[in-house]
């Protein structure tokens, strides 16, 4: 049996700046050991998003001139983007997607810039400063460890309903405050983490796949995702 | 000359000579001392000097060299600083122990982007060159547009310089600016509407932030471009590629202008290098056919970006790379090899390396295993990041060295079942295998 999963990459031709499509090509990796093949379509300024052919979606950071642009787009697409959330659609939405997602942000020339507020955050800018370096957090429910590398200048804050991603336990995380990095709401996540996270982060990455795997096949048994471990150190050479 | 100006020469002057003389080397420190004295000391320095002034992120150190060797052509007088001074003490030092000129010399300049406004600051150009403008090194300057600006405020205090820009790059062409204009660009193919890859950065229109599409592209975001919304499009080109013969690793052909030339180096990114020393050449006057003789010539020192070396019976090229753009460049003209190779890839996320290592998943490996590469090497400080990409791309285990331990390189690289190895090294991580190398005596000590 193979399985095929229909991602959806989000103004990937816009919000592209720092490796975030390596998450899709982590979780195609990953899928592969389950007979799965992840498809992708670019979904960008004027098309449709159809929220009921997609089993994941991909939303990654940009630079502000592109992200002021996607964020006026987006607006058309708020409401089968926010249905896609509200019924459990697994979302991986990395630093400006993340922010967009919420309320609103401050660019970088001050103005408020609009988001779709499907989740309850939002951000704020720092006056000449960007958080900038490797972090490391821990997921308080799986008590696993995320490492990635964190690049911006928006300080997020999270609403009542959102739980963070993580706790950070070296690094700035959401704002450099409340100890809070990342946000998860339903199957949504949200992250500063580039690296890609996915790519850096194989748990958190076969936690996602899982998700949407047995979403779209609940009869279908994906257990052996969990004995599959990618041995980074298996081909090292120590005979020289 | 104020007291100030003398008095920091000459201390800049004789702390080279002690570098020089005691040290083997001269370094930023004579700049650096000089401007602490007189921090207009460039003015004075260069006042007799027609300057050129080279920018952009990729492609400055070459086409610094290939232009100065145009030029030569028709100057003898030529003062350029070595790769790597690109910043406002580097260049004060260039200009400290630079031999007394006998006529109106020229000063061919690499500026690094951010340096251009110290430079114009105390010294007019005569003209700009704008290489290109691609992601690199995000964590030290931001975003492309970012960059641009940078740039542009320091152009703005020489407003009737010339710049002489890459007419493909849809950024160059984004503001009006009270400079003349001149605009280089490859021109040798059929149109044929065509949109660029999903992942390639600045692809907005300036005008009204549509997805710019191409008659045709040459890589990244570059090539006849135009917006379907607005009619935004390439400018005018004054010096065009008209016809691109033969491309190897290591050798180009290629018409200017309807100029034959040959180029002893490959990939196509060289060929704008080579553009842009055109475009200057013609601009100072310099015939096409001189400009032609001064490019084919085999100079080991301008091209030694691209080092080789043997390791047994191994051919090694070693090429560093820096940012997406670049490696897929690397990658694209590594697959124009017709003899079998093998691969392999170090990675370093030191502060000269770019801490965020992120980038290696912008680039093209996965075009690497349609390559029919036997054997892939993984390797550096991050050969969990390097490793994972390859694997990720496509590379299997059985193919995959995995080398944390620079100093085991030699001996991995002789086990490869091919003639000619191709290593492609981060700036540290290249740093670190040459001083293995050097130990080893299978190159010279010093970097490149």
């Amino acid at each position: 049996m193979t399985y095929t999963l229909h991602a959806a990459h989000l103004y990937g031709d816009l919000m592209n700046t720092y490796g975030d499509i390596g998450n899709i090509l982590a979780m195609g990796y990953y899928a592969k050991a389950v007979n799965a093949t992840i498809d992708v379509d670019l979904v960008s300024l004027d098309d449709p998003f159809d929220p009921d052919k997609y089993d994941f979606v991909l939303f990654g950071g940009g630079q502000d001139y592109e992200q002021s642009i996607v964020s006026k787009d987006l607006q058309t697409k708020k409401a089968p983007l926010t249905r896609y959330i509200e019924d459990g659609g697994p979302f991986l939405a990395i630093c400006g997607g993340f922010q967009m997602l919420g309320h609103y942000y401050i660019g970088a020339n001050g103005e408020k810039i609009a988001g779709i507020g499907a989740l309850d955050h939002y951000t704020l800018s720092q006056d000449n400063n960007r958080f900038i370096g490797n972090i490391t957090i821990k997921n308080a429910e799986t008590g696993q460890t995320y490492y990635g590398f964190e690049n911006h200048n928006g300080m997020t804050f999270l609403g009542d309903g959102e739980r963070p991603l993580g706790d950070v336990l070296q690094g700035h995380g959401n704002n450099g405050k409340d100890g809070s990095e990342g946000v998860i709401y339903k199957n949504t996540f949200g992250s500063y983490f580039h690296g890609p996270i996915l790519a850096r982060n194989e748990a958190l990455a076969k936690r996602i796949l899982k998700i949407a795997l047995n979403r779209k096949y609940p009869d279908a048994d994906f257990s052996a995702l969990d004995q599959l471990t990618e041995d980074l150190t298996k081909n090292v050479d120590v005979k020289a | 000359m104020s007291i100030n100006s003398t008095l920091a020469t000459w201390t800049g002057k004789s702390a080279y000579w002690f570098l020089h003389t005691f040290r083997g080397g001269g370094s930023s420190l004579p700049g650096k001392l000089a401007l602490k004295l007189d921090p207009a000391i460039l003015k004075h320095l260069a006042k007799n000097y027609d300057v050129i002034v080279i920018t952009g992120t990729n492609g400055k150190t070459l086409t610094t060299a290939l232009t100065v060797k145009v030029l030569h052509e028709q100057y003898p007088d030529i003062l350029t600083n070595p790769s790597g001074s690109n910043m406002k003490q580097g260049i004060v030092t260039t200009f400290l122990t630079a031999p007394k000129a006998h006529h109106k010399p020229l000063a061919v300049l690499e500026v690094d982007e951010a340096n251009v406004i110290m430079v114009t600051k105390y010294i007019t150009p005569k003209a700009f060159v704008f290489t290109n403008i691609f992601r690199d090194q995000m964590d030290r300057y931001g975003e492309i547009y970012t960059t641009y600006q940078k740039i542009l405020d320091g152009v703005a205090l020489a407003p009737e310089a010339t710049i002489i820009a890459n007419g493909d790059l849809p950024l160059f062409h984004s503001k009006n600016l009270p400079n003349p204009m001149l605009f280089y660009g490859f021109d040798y193919q059929a149109d044929h509407d065509q949109q660029a890859p999903a992942n390639t950065d600045g692809l907005l229109c300036p005008n009204c932030q549509h997805i710019l599409r191409y008659h045709s592209r040459t890589y990244s975001n570059m090539g006849k471009y135009f917006c379907p919304n607005c009619g935004f499009e390439r400018p005018q080109l004054t010096w065009k590629l008209n016809a691109l013969t033969s491309m190897t690793p290591t050798s180009s052909d290629f018409e200017i202008n309807g100029q034959a030339m040959h180029l002893n180096i490959g990939g196509q990114y060289n060929i704008y290098n080579a553009l842009a020393a055109f475009a200057v050449g013609r601009f100072m006057d310099v015939p096409a056919k001189q400009i032609a003789h001064a490019l084919s010539a085999n100079d080991e020192q301008v091209f030694g970006r691209q080092e080789t070396f043997h390791v047994g019976d191994k051919d090694v090229t070693l090429i560093l790379v820096k940012n997406p753009v670049g490696l897929n460049q690397v990658i694209q003209t590594i697959s124009t090899d017709e003899r079998p190779f093998s691969f392999a890839a170090l990675l370093n996320a030191n502060y000269a390396d770019g801490i965020d290592t992120s980038w290696i998943w912008d680039g093209d490996f996965e075009k690497l295993p349609e390559m029919n590469i036997p054997a892939f090497i993984s390797g550096g400080e991050r050969y969990r990041d390097i490793t994972f990409r390859l694997k990720v791309a496509g590379v299997t285990p059985e193919q995959l060295t995995v080398i944390p331990d620079l100093t085991n390189m030699t001996a991995a690289i002789q086990n490869l079942p091919t003639k000619q190895v191709y290593v492609v090294a981060t700036y540290t991580a290249m740093l670190q295998l040459r001083k293995q190398l050097a130990s080893q005596g299978i190159i010279n000590g010093g970097m490149a």
